[in-house]
């Protein structure tokens, strides 16, 4: 069971941002994206939920051995890809509780008992710490940042998806919504679960330690390694690997 | 007989009527209602028999009021007054309910107080039908100081093509009291034209709460509603105002409220959704008579198929208001690339001291919450379903009147499904 990139190339109206992607994540791993501002690492998280902004021009996307490259954003996840977005949309007039329940559905044949979903809601909202009155608010109206990435995590939570993928979801977090989010991507880990925790610092690595560390630049994977790599990355920046790729490149 | 002011206005509105032309109104840009498609010599006046019961009135009427709890209401279907109801406990109380044409004889001295006061029967030609030619009409009258927390309910109905119906609703709330009123115009799928031409006048005097709500559905037939709404609110008195419109061939309304006496508070929440080939012409008047007073305007819409609709909203603050504050905002969202809508909010300060603001918007459907729904994996009609009725829910919600409530998210969403295809391609499209 996993997510397999295969020589991606995507493009904008503009021009290519990816020349060539290949990533595979199994259930059960965690993986982490590394890469510079404009490196192409939010282009691939929306290609990979289907962005209609991007165009595929070469590669596939494929889930447990189906290919989704053409798929509509639904059906992607409906087959169990989510991601938790940089930048939420705000949805005004819909409830948190409301779109959880819509969303929770449209992955069910039969709609959930009111009883067993807001059981489910607790629960989750327990673990992530999450107060009770933030369920009946707009989603994401006047949420602050914090609020916003701990909506997209209880999202996480209630789907339930076989792979996640998190675009940024550590920027604009201060240290104790960052732990909060943390403990979250935590206690979802496990064999059910494949991730790709998509970051431009270490720092939600300290709380998450991943199985594997990617690094972009310029649209493609340039290092790859395990939780090392990350170290390696905070104590050298993102200069050392670029002048180590272009030494490469020169010979 | 009736009253002799009565008698004198009919008579001067009738003068009017026969001087002045049918009316075509020009905006800037691509704006004109007209009213060529109207065979106004083809429409009559129908009358029909009291009902006793509420079964036997009108299919549509039955299905809008439901089984609501209502303190009192006036039924009236064509130029006729069907039913008159008030609870003999709000009675008791001193609570007026009933036709106009009954308050003219039964209580001449109140009628004449307040009847036309901030109507005139000089403002074109409907304006001077509806004063010259009414039938029925509604009066409501809460004295001083009463508390009815039920509704208050008028209806006018139209379900027989040809009709012409020239309706008018007196409403004064006294000081400090507190009531809720409201006003549905329905009617069924006529086949062929009919017209409804309104006068609705409410005067909260100091200190009285009032909500009032104005719900608009003539049906998928040629129901034309030329109308002018009035509210004025005295002295330190509360007036929240939600016109709803749902439907109708053909609708150019004048919907103005006045704070006019010091610490006057009005709230005008609007909704709009027009379909097929339906054209909506509103223009709105926040007009602010003295000083301290308040304002907040809100007006939501929708377009599908090729219907039209424009939303003009001013905002006046007179001399003398000083100190007043007030805001208006218009939004109209197009759910079809052959729906055309504008929203024209507008500004006449003539004094100092003051804060007014406004604006207006016309868009679509923001992709990017579409995208953002999808990929939760709500499929795109849902997503697109899903916003247009959370788009109206601030509307919605501010009727504070759950059985309304419900009746008006119930039409949005069948609105909405009788055109999701067109909507959902319209969407995918951008």
């Amino acid at each position: 069971m996993s997510l397999e990139i295969q020589n991606l190339h995507v493009r904008t109206e503009e021009r290519e941002i990816l020349h060539g992607v290949d990533l595979t994540v199994e259930k059960g791993e965690t993986h982490a994206l590394m890469g510079p501002n404009g490196s192409g690492k939010s282009t691939l998280a929306n290609t990979i939920m289907g962005s209609p902004q991007y165009e595929v021009t070469d590669g596939k996307i494929v889930l447990n051995g189906e290919d989704l490259t053409e798929a509509a954003p639904d059906e992607r996840a409906r087959a169990g890809i989510f991601m938790a977005f940089q930048y939420p949309a705000t949805i005004p007039g819909v409830s948190v509780a409301n779109f959880l329940r819509m969303a929770v559905n449209a992955k069910r044949e039969e709609p959930i008992k009111v009883k067993e979903f807001g059981q489910l809601l607790k629960a989750n909202m327990d673990l992530l710490r999450i107060d009770r009155t933030f369920t009946s608010r707009y989603l994401n109206e006047g949420f602050s940042g914090g609020e916003k990435k701990r909506a997209e995590i209880l999202q996480l939570a209630m789907l339930k998806p076989e792979i996640a993928v998190l675009d940024e979801t550590d920027s604009g977090l201060d240290i104790d919504a960052l732990r909060i989010v943390s403990d979250g991507v935590n206690a979802m880990r496990g064999p059910e679960l494949g991730s790709l925790i998509i970051t431009h610092y270490t720092r939600i690595l300290e709380y998450v330690t991943p199985d594997f560390v990617h690094i972009m630049l310029d649209g493609r994977i340039v290092r790859q390694g395990g939780a090392e790599l990350a170290g390696e990355l905070e104590d050298k920046g993102y200069d050392f690997i670029r002048e180590e790729v272009s030494a490469a490149d020169a010979r | 007989m009736p009253a002799s002011f009565v008698e004198e206005s009919r008579r001067a509105a009738l003068e009017a009527y026969e001087r002045e032309p049918v009316p075509t109104w020009r905006r800037s840009g691509f704006w004109t209602t007209t009213l060529r498609k109207l065979r106004l010599d083809e429409l009559e006046p129908r009358h029909h028999d009291p009902v006793s019961a509420l079964d036997e009135l009108p299919d549509v009427v039955r299905s809008a009021i439901g089984s609501d709890d209502l303190a009192g209401l006036i039924v009236q279907r064509g130029a006729s007054t069907v039913l008159s109801r008030l609870d003999p406990e709000v009675a008791a109380q001193g609570v007026i309910l009933t036709s106009l044409e009954r308050a003219v004889e039964e209580h001449p001295e109140l009628v004449r107080e307040w009847y036309m006061r901030r109507l005139s029967h000089d403002e074109g030609k409907f304006a001077a039908a509806t004063a010259a030619f009414w039938t029925g009409g509604a009066f409501l009258h809460v004295p001083r100081g009463v508390k009815i927390e039920r509704p208050l309910q008028v209806v006018y109905a139209i379900d027989e093509p040809g009709t012409a119906q020239y309706a008018h609703t007196l409403a004064v709330v006294g000081e400090h009291a507190e009531c809720s009123i409201r006003e549905y115009c329905l009617a069924p799928d006529i086949d062929g034209q009919a017209l409804h031409s309104g006068a609705f006048e409410l005067y909260c005097q100091a200190g009285a709460q009032v909500k009032v709500a104005h719900l608009q559905d003539w049906g998928g037939g040629e129901v034309y509603d030329i109308s002018t709404k009035r509210v004025e609110i005295a002295r330190d008195a509360h007036c929240s105002w939600v016109p709803i419109h749902l439907g109708g061939r053909l609708t150019k309304q004048t919907l103005d409220i006045v704070t006019a006496e010091r610490g006057s508070d009005m709230r005008h929440t609007g909704l709009y959704f027009t379909e097929g080939d339906e054209h909506l012409d509103l223009f709105t008047t926040d007009l602010h008579e003295q000083g301290d007073t308040t304002g907040d305007t809100v007006w939501k819409g929708a377009l599908t198929g090729t219907s039209r609709a424009s939303y003009e909203g001013l905002i006046r603050i007179g001399r003398g208001a000083q100190n007043s504050h007030t805001y208006l905002q218009t939004h109209s969202m197009l759910l079809s690339d052959k729906a055309k809508a504008d929203a024209i909010p507008s500004l006449i300060v003539e004094t100092d001291n003051v804060s007014a603001s406004h604006g207006g918007t016309v868009g679509e459907i923001d992709e990017a919450q579409v995208y953002y729904m999808m990929t939760r994996g709500i499929s795109r009609r849902d997503a697109v379903r899903t916003l247009v009725e959370g788009y109206f829910e601030e509307v919605v919600q501010r009727l504070d009147d759950e059985s309304l409530e419900a009746l008006v998210r119930e039409r949005i969403t069948a609105k909405l499904s009788a055109a999701e295809d067109a909507v959902e391609e319209f969407s995918a499209q951008r």
